[in-house]
This record gives C-alpha cells, structure tokens and sequence, in this order.
C-alpha cells in the first residue's frame, strides 16, 4: 500500500471517530447548515410539485370535458339569477371573510408557512415548512392549523424548519378532555398509524367517543392552553391508568398551510 | 482529478436525494415512503475505488445522521455513530460484491440497495426499540421496512442507468463490468 493511501485511511479513520464524538450543540449546528444546503431545492421541488399537481387536476378527457361545461353553464344560470340579489351582500362578506381569518381572530400572534414536503425518515413524523431563522422562528414553537395542534419545531435554518408532528412518539403533549377534570399526556406510536394516545388519565375516568381533547398548558411547557389536540375514539383501563386513543383535530395528511405561535398577542 | 469530479457529483447528489425524497407523494396504503438516499450510497461505493468509496459512505452516513437527527431535552437520540458503521459496514460489502462481479453491474446495485435500506430501516428501529424501550413488532411495522425495500429494488435501475455513463468518464479505471455478460 502507498504512502498516500495510508496517509488517506488514516485520515478518514480520524473523521469517522470525530463525527461518533460530535456532541448535541455541533450537531445541531451541522443540521441548521445541511437544512439550509437543501432549502433551494426543497423551495423549488416544492413549486414544481405544485404546478404538476395543478396541471393533473386540470387535464381532463373530452367527456370529462363535456359534463364539466354542462355543469358549469347550468350553475352559471343559476348564479347570475342569485347574483342580483347578492351583489351588494357580496363585499360585506368579503370583508367579514377577513376579519374573520384565522389569524386575526386567534390570540396568539401567528407566521404563516407553507408545508414543502413530509419527511421520508419512516420512523418520525416530521414535516419541513419554508419559514426559519430569517422569520423569526426558534425550535420549540408551536405549530398549528384552524382545526388544531400540528405540532412543534424541531430544527431551523435560516428559511427552512423542521416540525416534530404530534402523531410522533417523541411529541409529548399535557392535555385535558373538555367536560371532565381528566388531564394526562399525549403522544404518537412508534407503529405510526396517524393517533394519539393519551396516557396517565384515571382508570375510572368516564370518557365518551367524540369527546374534545384540548392542550393544558402546563407552567414550563411549550404548548398554550386551549387548542384543539383530538377527538376521543376510544378508551380503555390500563393496569396503572387508563388510555384514550385520540384521532388528531389536524388532518396531518393533508397539510399544506400551517401557522407558527410566536407568541401571544 | 476526474475521480474527484465524479466525487463532488456523487456528493452533490446526497442532499438532492433526500430533498427528492421529501417531496415524492407517499405509497399507499400505508403511506410509507420512498428512500433514495440508499440507491445513491450503493451507485457511489460502486463506482468508486475503495479509498474515495470509504469517503462517500461518510458522508452519506453524515447526511442520513442529519436528517434523522432528533434533540430531545438536550439529549441525542439517534447521533452519528450508527450511520457511520451501518454505512462504513455496507460500503465494504459492496465493494466487495463488485469485486466478486468483476466490475459494476445494475443487478447488484439493484439487489444492493433494497438491502442497504431494508437494514437500514430495521436497524433505525431496533435502535429506536432499545432506547426508548419495547419492541411493538406489528404487520404495519414490517410493511414500513418492507415496502420502502421494494420500492429501492425498482427505482435503483433507473438511477444506474441513468448515471452509469459518467463512470467511465470520470475514472481512468472503468468499473464497469469487464467480461461478456450473458444477462444483459
């Protein structure tokens, strides 16, 4: 073996025991640097996405065609015989629309982002939005929908951001079922099926299908009282506690705009 | 010199891949996804000579480590150390495998990465498994490391193919195979 092929191994043996050692602080760092490498090509695959994804939506056979135009001719007759009598109703509820958006009526002060894709790691559920550092945002801030809890941020760079979604085991939430005085903690399974299951809650505990879970807010912790987390599914006694199963208030499937709570107003 | 350039390529093509993989719909039914990152290392350490190959596993393993990294109350739970001897581990097996092949061939990149990320599913689970406890070995589960496999072992042909031309442009030394192959 060359000289310089042993120099090389050498080195390479050196990097490989370096990078074992690396410590949470520079991995982080290196996270935020390769999270900011990918950023353009996130940015831009995602607008590409969006463009084919339209362009599917629009390509339609000639029957397919036919019907639309009918369809479309008789709704029109009939939206301009109701347009008469709406046009004047028409720029109160646009303005009403406005005023009433989620992020104005919320309390806490939002940033919105949109979702650039879901994370392909198969054992955390993780999505990337396209606000970061530059927006103002910090790991550990809430992430959330008009329907509910999404989530938390994980990793930043300068305009991309890595959200932990709530269905993942490591997303622990404090939460209480609307109508009782049952508190306990939420999170994902690791067999990610997309619930939640919310443990240490009495075994007595009278929960009903349908019921409202809603964050608690515990002094410390990072998540505000009061938003919407799940509905109960199902409920049952544990040999120390009792367990809700919970189906999340966020459709986390099909996330394309989400808010950030920087926070309250 | 061009060995290099085919090195920065390669390298180049880690976060692309992964920033692919993010973006590439789910598949149904279970919505697992696609991993590409595996095709990648396996054309790499195919396609390089050992030294630069060892190289290239490191920074996939540095790559994947990233992306899957999760700071939990200041603790790491799933550092570098793993993919760094997964990757190294699996960098020499291929090698190996194209040494014994004489040369590259599309067949075991394409049966190389459905491995690569067949254990490298598993193993991200048993690790997982062991440090947050319990083992829930359920169909779902299996489906998630199964399906992400199949789905490396069709997609890793079109990658071959697509990228086997710059090999011999880039290396003095052509890895492609060097006897008559009947199966091609």
């Amino acid at each position: 073996m060359k000289k310089i092929q042993i120099a090389t191994l050498v080195v390479f043996a050196v990097l490989a025991i370096a990078f074992c050692l690396l410590e949470s602080g520079t991995l982080s760092w290196l996270q935020s640097g390769l999270l900011g490498v990918m950023s353009p090509i996130s940015r831009s695959g995602s607008a590409v996405k969006s463009s084919i994804g339209t362009l599917g939506k629009d390509l339609m056979t000639l029957d397919q065609l036919q019907a639309e135009y009918e369809r479309v001719l008789s709704e029109n007759r009939k939206l301009r015989a109701e347009n008469n009598g709406l046009r004047d109703l028409q720029q109160d509820n646009d303005h009403l629309r406005q005023v009433l958006g989620y992020r104005e009526r919320s309390s806490f002060r939002l940033v919105p982002a949109l979702v650039l894709g879901h994370d392909a790691g198969v054992w955390w559920s993780t999505i990337k939005i396209n606000r970061g550092s530059a927006d103002g945002i910090t790991p550990d801030m809430p992430v959330i929908t008009d329907k509910g809890l999404v989530g938390k941020i994980t990793a930043v760079s300068s305009n991309l951001s890595e959200v932990l979604l709530v269905t993942d085991e490591n997303c622990k939430v404090a939460a209480k079922v609307e109508g009782t005085k049952e508190q306990g903690i939420s999170a994902g399974s690791r067999d990610p099926v997309g619930e939640l299951r919310l443990t240490f809650l009495s075994k007595l505990a009278d929960l009903q299908p349908g019921q409202k879970v809603y964050t608690a807010g515990v002094s410390g912790g990072i998540f505000p009282s009061g938003i919407a987390l799940g509905t109960v599914k199902s409920f049952h006694a544990r040999e120390l506690d009792g367990e809700a199963i919970l189906e999340p208030s966020a459709d986390l499937g099909a996330l394309e705009e989400v808010f950030i709570v920087t926070g309250a107003k | 010199m061009r060995q290099g350039i085919l090195f920065i390529i390669l390298l180049l093509l880690l976060p692309i891949a992964v920033a692919v993989q993010d973006l590439l719909p789910a598949i149904p039914p279970f919505k697992e996804r696609v991993q590409l990152l595996p095709v990648v290392f396996c054309f790499g350490v195919m396609a390089l000579p050992l030294v630069p190959s060892l190289y290239f596993a490191l920074a996939t393993a540095l790559v994947q480590g990233l992306v899957l990294l999760q700071i939990q109350s200041g603790q790491v739970e799933l550092g570098l150390t793993e993919p760094v001897v997964f990757f190294l581990t699996w960098a020499i097996l291929l090698q190996m495998a194209s040494e014994a092949t004489h040369g590259m061939r599309w067949e075991v990149h394409a049966l190389g990465s459905a491995a690569v990320t067949l254990t490298l599913l598993g193993v991200e689970f048993l690790v997982l498994c062991v440090k947050r406890g319990g083992l829930p070995l359920e169909m779902t589960v299996l489906l998630r490391v199964v399906i992400p496999s199949v789905a490396a072992l069709l997609i890793a042909p079109l990658l071959y193919f697509a990228l086997r031309k710059l090999v011999p442009v880039f290396l003095e030394e052509n890895l492609l195979p060097k006897k008559p192959n009947f199966s091609r």
